[in-house]
């Protein structure tokens, strides 16, 4: 089946794009590329994501058109709005293909030392636990609170992730430490309610506990301490806001991620 | 791991019987179930194959004129009347002469449904288990629902597609609860069709859900397909605008309102849309949501099984499209039931109530009786699996 | 001059060419019509990667949605302005009659005859490397405010902002506070503009 989606992309994409296959969702498959899909210049040592949501044979194929249309384009409008964030770290947007369901975005990321795979939060955090490591480190505190703040600026913005895990944060090496960026935007959205932002808290809390249990206590609270500094930064009104975000994180927590429905 | 026979059959018998009384909605089920004694369930995460023979399945419907749908106090009287009936029909079928002697265990609907109905059904209950001297189970409806499709489809750990009425959920095992991944945030998507089919003054009877599924079949035109809202909301969906939307076209198909263009041509008048056009479009529309949310859950729990139950659950056209989305998934497999367990019916609850039973989960007074309009499948403690 | 083809779509093949010093603007502006290339008004781009990524719309459109205009040349100077005016598209970026420097873009389809016609029989300057050194060179805000009648706008969903750098980017009803602080910034904010326009 994962061959016939090869097929299916190739075909859009043509013989010239070799594609390599790197994740695969519900709704989207996500490649990566050595060649960027218009700059002659580009250069032959940078990689590109592409993020294809194939046609689902069980819609009719009005609704699924119009669907993969929606989407593509929803997230790449999201994504460039992100992107003029300040101090906000998500991947650029190189070039929206809706009537294929493409959408081509900048490689992040890159293979951690001593073969612990791709630099993303999970592997990360699994490498500082692992033999030799010390999961206390300076630097994974350090980290967390850099995710933290990133988690609290998309917040703070009024945008929510919809989908927060290990998986779905990926580190970039730069200097003295890792500098952290959201990645997967598929289920994000604007929204100011506080509801929604308990929830992604909330995500990603389980997340970490259910992938990271050993030291999740230590690793949820720096996260939420890099969350609070952007909050606490903007002043009494950024305090009141925060109050509200963790209050309704708590209540989503010991209520799980569903609201009580009456009827 | 879970010993099923934590609690043995009455009168050192080597098999249980279990009585199942339904009446959430308007549907009254009662039915009469077996599980034979088995060692290996002693040791084993088995709760889906219980070797369970059905022993007697009756159900009656109240069924309204068309236009029409149930109200809760004439549901109510409805169970009251055919209640007593009913349940000395189940126990002839069964050929059990004797209750007190050989049913171990009453299993009624505790929730979550319509308040009267519920209540009726809870108070023949209760009569019984005094009458009989028979304990008595309290079950939750989604969950019969769920056991009774694991165990005539014999699906090990599926995500759990639940339509019917008054629920539309997606449900996966995980630590001793069915939790919900995604559900309806407004109305349920039988909910949905049955005001659709009112609106359209169809009959109700054998249900609205069929014969709107039979009027999309008759649909002349289905390449092309009127565009309603689609409103999957990460794992969950809402149906009531697309509700509203749906009826105020079939209100302006049937007033004959020109100025609609979407039904009708600007220039010419000409009608061009139907009113099968219409059930096509619905259908396709919400299954296809239902479907998206489905496949969301399987790749968030990592299963290629799903099983389709409730009374939504017996649509051909929501089996296939559904069958199409496990096709092209590694492995995938789509397990649903006919009519006969699809639509509420005693021996579900009789299934998921003596599985209960005989985890040692019993009434201890009376007061747990009490019905609940609601009771969510999660809040249930899920003792028979590992 | 550069010539490529884009990967997705190894039929076309695409001549990009940057002209300084052009002597001969009014006239080729004259004859537009019968000049079988996009001609650009240079000072208008900020960056190659701004003009390849409106080729590289022009060409998605063209092949999976619809031509809007008469050929793919037009289409990539639609493709280049923030609204979907064809005629303001064209005063925008076309070529001017005091224009010096100026880009020709040509598109070839797998229809269309090898064209022998070479760009440099028709504009009359010195050719440049088309790289972003050469063209931001010419990128110049005073020449954007002095030629553009209406201010031009990218309309960037709630963002509207005023193609302008350095730095004196106004910002409207943009409730982040979003000024490029370089080039690179401003090239980012117009691709992504390009990309997502009128869909």
């Amino acid at each position: 089946m994962s061959q016939d989606i090869v097929k299916k992309i190739s075909s859009c994409l043509g013989p010239n794009i070799p594609i390599e296959s790197v994740a695969q969702g519900a709704e989207a498959v996500v490649f990566s590329t050595t060649v960027h899909p218009y700059h002659p210049n580009a250069g032959t040592d940078k990689k590109y994501i592409v993020k294809y949501r194939p046609p689902k044979r069980y819609r009719h194929p009005s609704i699924d058109q119009a669907l993969t249309k929606r989407r593509t384009l929803g997230e790449s409008r999201l994504l460039s709005k992100l992107y003029l964030i300040e101090g906000l770290n998500v991947p650029k947007l190189i070039a929206c293909d809706p009537y294929n369901g493409c959408i081509w975005l900048e490689f992040l990321g890159q293979e951690l030392p001593n073969g612990n795979g791709f630099s993303n939060l999970k592997n990360f955090l699994w490498m500082y636990a692992s033999k030799g490591y010390n999961p206390h480190d300076n630097v994974v505190k350090e980290t967390l609170h850099a995710v933290g703040q990133q988690i609290g600026l998309l917040h703070w913005n009024d945008y929510c992730h919809g989908d927060l895990t290990s998986s779905n944060i990926v580190l970039g090496k730069v200097k003295d430490g890792w500098k952290a960026y959201l990645i997967d935007f598929g289920l994000s959205s604007t929204s100011n309610l506080v509801e929604d932002k308990g929830v992604d808290l909330y995500v990603l809390e389980r997340a970490i506990m259910s992938t990271h249990s050993s030291y999740a206590d230590d690793y949820n609270a720096w996260l939420l301490e890099g969350f609070s500094q952007v909050y606490q930064s903007q002043g009494s009104k950024g305090e009141t806001k925060l109050k509200e975000v963790l209050n309704r994180f708590n209540e989503v927590r010991l209520r799980g991620r569903k609201r009580s429905m009456i009827g | 791991m879970v010993n099923l026979n934590t609690v043995r059959p009455k009168n050192g018998r080597d098999y249980y019987i279990a009585l199942g009384l339904e009446g959430s909605a308007n549907k009254l089920g009662v039915g009469v179930l077996k599980h034979p004694l088995l060692p290996q369930h002693e040791d084993g995460d088995l709760s889906f194959n219980c070797h369970a023979e059905i022993l007697a399945n009756v159900r009656d419907t109240y069924i309204t004129p068309p236009g029409e749908g149930f109200l809760p106090r004439d549901t109510a009287r409805h169970h009251k009347n055919w209640c007593i009936r009913l349940i000395k029909q189940a126990l002839k079928e069964a050929s059990i002469v004797n209750p007190s002697l050989d049913i171990d265990v009453i299993c009624f609907t505790k929730g979550p449904g319509m308040g009267a109905p519920l209540h009726s059904v809870a108070i023949a209950a209760r009569t019984c288990s005094l009458l009989w001297e028979v304990p008595l189970i309290g079950v939750n409806h989604c969950v019969g629902h769920i056991e009774m499709g694991r165990e005539i489809t014999k699906a090990v750990n599926p995500v759990v597609l639940y339509v019917s009425g008054g629920n539309t959920q997606v449900i996966a095992y995980s630590e001793k609860r069915y939790r919900i991944f995604g559900e309806t945030l407004d109305i349920a998507i039988g909910n949905c069709l049955d005001r659709f089919a009112r609106t359209l003054r169809i009959p109700n009877a054998p249900s609205p859900g069929y014969n709107i599924e039979q009027l999309a079949k008759r649909c002349a035109n289905k390449e092309t397909l009127l565009e309603l809202p689609y409103t999957v909301k990460g794992m969950d969906l809402s149906m009531s605008g697309i509700l509203a939307y749906i009826d105020s076209l079939a209100k302006d198909l049937f007033r004959g309102n020109k100025k609609n263009k979407t039904l009708f041509d600007p220039k010419t008048g000409e009608q061009k849309v139907t009113v099968e056009d219409l059930c096509y479009s619905l259908q396709e529309n919400l299954f296809a949501m239902l479907v998206e949310i489905t496949e969301r859950a399987m790749a968030h729990v990592n299963s290629n099984q799903v099983l389709i139950v409730g009374g939504v659950g017996c649509n051909v056209r929501l089996q296939e499209m559904m069958q199409m989305m496990c096709e092209d998934r590694a492995n995938g497999q789509v397990h649903a039931t006919d009519e006969r367990f699809c639509i509420d019916n005693g021996v579900m609850i009789a299934q998921a109530g003596l599985l209960q039973y005989r985890m040692g989960d019993v009434v201890k007074d009376l007061k747990e009786t009490v019905v609940t309009q609601k009771f969510r499948t999660d809040e249930v403690y899920v003792a028979w699996r590992e | 001059m550069t010539s490529y083809s884009l990967p997705q779509f190894p039929d076309y093949k695409v001549t990009v060419s940057l002209f300084e010093d052009v002597s001969n603007a009014a006239e080729l502006r004259s004859n537009v019509a019968e000049i079988p290339f996009a001609l650009i008004d240079a000072r208008l781009i900020c960056s190659s990667e701004q003009l390849y990524s409106a080729i590289y719309r022009a060409l998605v459109e063209t092949t999976y949605n619809r031509m809007r205009t008469k050929s793919l040349h037009s289409e990539c100077l639609l493709c280049l302005s923030p609204s979907s005016n064809i005629g303001e598209a064209f005063q925008t970026f076309g070529i001017r009659d005091d224009c010096q420097v100026v880009i020709g873009v040509q598109i070839l389809g797998p229809k269309d005859p090898g064209s022998t016609q070479q760009i440099r029989d028709f504009v009359q300057g010195t050719e440049v490397e088309c790289c972003d050194e050469n063209i931001q060179k010419h990128y110049n805000e005073d020449t954007i405010r002095k030629y553009v009648n209406r201010l031009l706008w990218v309309i960037f969903d709630n963002a509207v902002f005023l193609l302008t750098y350095p730095c004196k980017m106004q910002v409207y009803k943009l409730n982040q506070k979003f000024r490029p602080e370089t080039m690179e910034g401003l090239s980012r904010a117009l691709v992504n503009a390009i990309q997502l326009r009128g869909l």
